[in-house]
């Protein structure tokens, strides 16, 4: 910018001074603002001309335009929402759970493909010439092929040789998998001792927090190395039990029983979830483990030669040394995919995934017909939630940026 | 002590030399040091090679061994294998769609021309290669609709409803991405302008259409567009499609470009300014031969992403190649489970495709890198 | 900048070649202009409009476009067929993309009054049913507590289902897939323990089970789905030739009127005959076709009974019975309003 504005500032200098050049229409100033004027008129007009056509098309074809439909009962049953619906709710609750239900889904492919992105990205870095090609070969296998095809595929194909509900696996009659999920014991806390634990458990995380900055100052002031990672795991898990022995331990476990046509009580994960949880964490995750790849290789090899002229471990190199460095590449990229793994979310469609484009636009804007307003509101929601992406990763590359000296 | 030093003075005896060490060429010494490295190595070496040895020969028996290959209905898969003959059957439907079999020579011809073009803009003299090469991608789209509409050609009239499978995937594609590209080149344009209105309108528009799911575009495509439209005015539901995708398309350009305009060395620009050359010479003669060069493989990675998007289409009805293969699953002469084959089939020709760009790509970046290296 | 101008000019131009600017002059004369019929059909519904392995179009819907073509232009073959997902059909209509939409969409009062559409009759009088799978011994849907369905989405089956469950207090779960091969799919995978659709696709989704026998289709109708052929609201002329094409497939069977015996009956048939088939009065007149324009239906696609038949009935893998769809004197609600 400020080396712009000196070029600019040189060429008016030296612009020789014979009239033409003092027309006002040569004049860079007026010049730009007339043609922010032109863009602004010729956008204005195609609005203008786009709203106008679709008033008189919506008028012209009797179509009722508005949100009037959204108080309206919906008249259909949606397959999994994490708060209680039924047929006889509004539109609107049709559209917050399927709301939650993308943000559900999202949530977890961005875990998985996270997880699965930096396990084979470092893969790739491995001596074991197998695990090398497994990474290669993962990371050009599933970029490679359009995600509508494996979603179709691990639903239709994987998902769908499961056994029948009659036929689950089981593990210890605790946990099934069939056609129809994955059905897990539940646990039901029972009174103020439950309110307890939970309020334990929530210190817990607050205590990590807590535990991660001052760990970090005394590393920062003398050099010691606090085990953070254990101390978390123990803390996160510990105290909760133990509060939950204090208080006589006020839970119920509630196992998933075969009854009719399925399992009853419990906790179901729907195939559905799990194919799309799958396919985009899978999918997401190669391009996550190619852009970790890039990242590391983006770490000067002379990092790795001094951290082990001082003898750090192998292990310690990557986790202290390259990983930290890599993540200022890493992050700007982890944050499209992102963005792009909660887009792609929408091709819940094509399963049976009740996610806010599948029951909204696909079949609220089925019922109703009110194409314009359902699909804004829709592109409204992804926009907003992308943007949040994009702010959350930007405060988390602000923290990995090299500090400039 | 000293005496017996004196007296008996030392001989040099060299110590025996080490053993030579453990060969380090050839198989063994390469499968050691690459399969068998350490124990934790070994283990997760072996647990590898068992997964692939209880996987593999099933696969290659059900694709290959016991497969069906010839015949041309249903009744002609009899063993346990893939069923390939429903592939044979529908492979028309699944690269050209309903397209008349007569006048399939003008898909393949548009075919033949976006290579040529391709082709062209690689090994063309490198004087005039980006003065010959961009006319001719910008033209190609219309040339190509045009033999395939055949009107304007004086061929036979061959309605967008016909046009389909895999060739329309490939096409719709190259079309898109060509017409984005001038667009995508102001947008990028405008978001690095000094005019603040410029600015914020390109910034509003590109961030608009990232952020935004392509399948949601589709649909606004199919079920909004037609209502833009002034009344009477219909808008060929591919042209539709077209549009929204040239839109999607030059939103993500425009953000490659501004990566290859931040890439671009600022003494350029003030070179450029420094010889008087007006802000359009400098941009299109100075710096967008440059920023295209290195966004190349960025280019190439956006239209990876574009052509497997195009599968999207079937979800708003669009006949490619997806959509044909649904259709013909749901055909009553072929209803019995042949999706697995269909799938194979469709997912290894994107998987071709797709990499083999990827491949190209990354040669680009290597061809790129080597200027830089001293 | 010159070149960027001749790009955007030749921009404009192409895209000013792909606006088909349609005069108001209303549906007719533009088909007749057009020389073909624009015909939005499903993208995949067997018996109903599928596409084989040559491209060529078929079914009962398909059949409802092919004899609107033949009373219009005088060949049954002049048709665009539209392939459209269940979204977005009514959309296409309402823009003027299709002069007709024949996929098999049910008749209701919403659709009808708040859309601009027009129903032009019906072609197929379907319902609600379950299919299940045999093992499961269940002889009622009121069996079915606690359930999962296989749904279509988007389709007016999964209105029907919600109201009929929640009305009898039985609980299910319902999985709704955007294809009916999807739902098909589910079905035999034992995602879902039922599979609800028009009964018509029940029959046509059976077929395409492994193992057909193995599923029966229970007894219970929960809905009407009658299904027919839409036009836009506000041209009458279209509208009644429309609805007019259906009702001489219809009286065709009636009269005993078959593709292979037409030219006879014009010829030599009873005045009733000849009245639908042009010889006698003026009945294409007043739709503001040919004289032949019911001839040309029945020669070219054939009566009621032969498209069903041949579609999804005795000459096709659905073996669907006429049920309902027989004609009135045959036990069925099939009835042509008078051709005189």
């Amino acid at each position: 910018m400020f080396k712009q504005k000196t070029t600019e500032q040189i060429k008016a200098a030296t612009r020789p001074t014979d009239t033409a050049a003092h027309a006002f229409y040569n004049n860079p100033k007026y010049r730009a603002l007339i043609y922010q004027i032109l863009l602004v008129t010729g956008l204005l007009y195609f609005f203008y001309t786009i709203i106008s056509n679709t008033l008189g098309n919506l008028e012209a074809a009797g179509i009722k335009s508005g949100f009037g439909f959204l108080s309206n009962a919906a008249g259909y049953d949606v397959l999994m929402s994490l708060i209680p619906f039924e047929s006889t709710n509004s539109y609107m609750r049709v559209f917050i759970v399927g709301f939650l239900n993308t943000i559900l889904v999202s949530a977890l492919g961005i875990f998985f493909a996270t997880i699965l992105g930096f396990i084979f990205g470092v893969m790739y870095f491995s001596k074991n010439w197998l695990i090398k090609k497994l990474s290669v070969i993962y990371v050009e296998t599933f970029r490679n092929i359009p995600l509508l095809l494996q979603i179709l595929f691990w639903y239709s194909a994987v998902l769908a040789s499961l056994p029948g509900v009659r036929d689950s696996l089981s593990l210890g009659e605790a946990v099934f998998l069939s056609i129809r999920g994955l059905v897990i014991p539940k646990l039901i806390g029972q009174g103020g001792g439950s309110t307890f634990v939970y309020i334990v458990l929530v210190l817990a995380i607050i205590g990590i927090f807590i535990l991660r900055s001052w760990a970090k100052k005394r590393q920062d002031a003398t050099g010691q190395q606090f085990p953070v990672f254990y101390t978390s795991i123990a803390m996160i898990l510990g105290l909760p039990f133990v509060a939950a022995l204090l208080t006589g331990f006020p839970f119920v476990i509630e196992y998933p029983v075969l009854k009719g046509f399925g399992f009853n009580g419990g906790i179901t994960v729907i195939p559905e979830l799990m194919a799309l949880t799958l396919s985009l964490s899978i999918y997401t995750g190669a391009f996550i483990a190619e852009a970790v790849r890039a990242g590391i290789q983006a770490v000067p090899h002379g990092q790795t030669e001094a951290a082990r002229s001082i003898g750090m471990k192998e292990k310690k190199i990557m986790s202290l040394i390259v990983v930290p460095q890599a993540m200022r590449v890493i992050v700007p990229l982890l944050n499209s995919e992102y963005q792009s793994l909660v887009k792609n979310s929408t091709l819940a469609a094509a399963i049976a995934y009740p996610d806010l484009f599948n029951v909204f636009v696909g079949t609220a804007l089925n019922q109703t017909g009110q194409a314009i307003e359902t699909i804004f509101m829709a592109i409204i929601v992804y926009f907003a939630v992308n943007m949040l992406i994009s702010f959350i990763m930007n405060r988390f590359n602000g923290n990995v940026e090299l500090v400039g000296r | 002590m000293s005496n017996t030093f004196k007296s008996d003075p030392i001989e040099f005896k060299p110590t025996a030399a080490l053993p030579a060490p453990k060969s380090t060429v050839g198989p063994i010494a390469w499968v050691r040091e690459n399969l068998f490295p350490s124990i934790s190595n070994t283990l997760i070496t072996l647990f590898i090679v068992f997964i692939l040895i209880s996987l593999i020969p099933g696969v290659i028996d059900w694709m290959f061994i016991s497969a069906n290959w010839s015949g041309t209905n249903q009744e002609a898969c009899v063993s346990d294998g893939a069923c390939w003959v429903f592939v044979k059957a529908w492979s028309q439907q699944f690269f050209y769609g309903s397209y008349p079999t007569d006048q399939l020579w003008r898909v393949n011809l548009s075919l033949i021309l976006l290579f040529a073009v391709i082709i062209l803009s690689f090994t063309l003299p490198a004087s005039f290669r980006l003065r010959v090469s961009i006319p001719l991608f910008l033209v190609l789209p219309f040339v190509c609709i045009a033999i395939l509409d055949g009107r304007l050609v004086g061929l036979d009239f061959v309605n967008t409803d016909l046009w389909g499978g895999f060739s329309l995937n490939v096409l719709m594609a190259a079309a898109a991405i060509i017409v984005a590209f001038p667009f995508s080149f102001l947008w990028a344009l405008g978001r690095r302008s000094n005019m603040p209105l410029a600015r914020s309108i390109s910034v509003i528009f590109i961030e608009f259409f990232r952020g935004v799911p392509v399948l949601a575009l589709f649909f606004m495509g199919s079920v909004m567009l037609p209502l833009f439209f002034a009344e009477g005015t219909q808008v060929d539901k591919l042209v539709r499609v077209w549009i929204v995708l040239i839109f999607f398309m030059s939103g993500y350009m425009a953000e490659v470009f501004r990566g290859g305009f931040q890439a671009i060395p600022s003494g350029q620009y003030e070179a450029a300014d420094s010889v008087g050359l007006s802000y359009w010479q400098k941009t299109l003669l100075i710096i967008l031969p440059q920023v295209i060069k290195v966004s190349m493989p960025n280019i190439l990675a956006t239209f990876v992403m574009l052509f497997k998007n195009t599968v999207f289409l079937l979800i708003i009805g669009i006949p490619e190649v997806l959509q044909l293969l649904l259709t013909a699953l749901s055909n009553s002469n072929w209803l019995g489970g042949h999706a697995v084959e269909g799938y194979v089939f469709v997912g290894v020709i994107f998987w071709v495709c797709c990499f083999s760009m990827s491949l190209l790509s990354n040669k680009i970046e290597r061809d790129l890198d080597t200027d830089k290296r001293d | 900048m010159k070149m960027i101008k001749k790009i955007s000019l030749v921009t404009i131009g192409m895209a000013g070649a792909a606006l088909s600017m349609t005069a108001n002059a209303g549906t007719l004369d533009d088909v007749k202009a057009r020389g073909a019929l624009s015909c939005g059909v499903s993208t995949g519904l067997a018996g109903f409009s599928q596409k084989d392995e040559k491209g060529a179009w078929s079914g009962l819907d398909v059949d409802v476009c092919r004899a609107v073509a033949a009373a219009v232009l005088g060949d049954a073959s002049k048709v665009q067929y539209k392939p459209l997902t269940a979204k977005e059909r009514f959309t296409a209509l309402q823009s003027g993309e299709i002069d007709v939409l024949s996929r098999n969409t049910t008749w209701t009062h919403t659709r009808d009054t708040s859309l601009g559409l027009n129903f032009a009759g019906v072609v197929y009088y379907d319902g609600t049913g379950f299919m299940v799978s045999k093992k499961l011994g269940v002889k009622s849907a009121t069996e079915l507590d606690g359930a999962n369905a296989c749904i279509q989405a988007g389709t007016s089956t999964e209105l029907a289902i919600s109201d009929y469950f929640r009305e009898k207090k039985i609980s299910y779960k319902a999985v709704t897939f955007d294809t009916s091969d999807q739902t098909r799919a589910g079905f035999e995978s034992g995602r879902c323990d039922f599979l609800t659709s028009d009964q018509s696709q029940l029959y046509a989704l059976r077929i395409g089970l492994a193992d057909p026998a193995g599923a029966v289709v229970l007894p219970e109708v929960i809905s009407k789905e009658p299904l027919g052929p839409v036009v836009r609201q506000g041209d009458d002329q279209w509208f009644n030739i429309v609805k007019w094409s259906v009702n001489a497939m219809i009286e065709g069977e009636e009269q005993g009127v078959t593709a292979a015996n037409v030219d006879d009956k014009l010829a030599n048939g009873k005045p009733g005959n000849k009245r639908l088939l042009g010889g006698e009065g003026e009945l294409g007149k007043n739709l503001g076709l040919n004289p032949d324009w019911a001839f040309q239906v029945i020669k070219q696609v054939g009566n009621y009974s032969e498209s069903f038949e041949r579609n999804v009935g005795q000459g096709s893998p659905l073996k669907i019975s006429r049920g309902l769809n027989a004609l009135w004197k045959d036990g069925g609600i099939l009835y042509s309003p008078a051709m005189r």
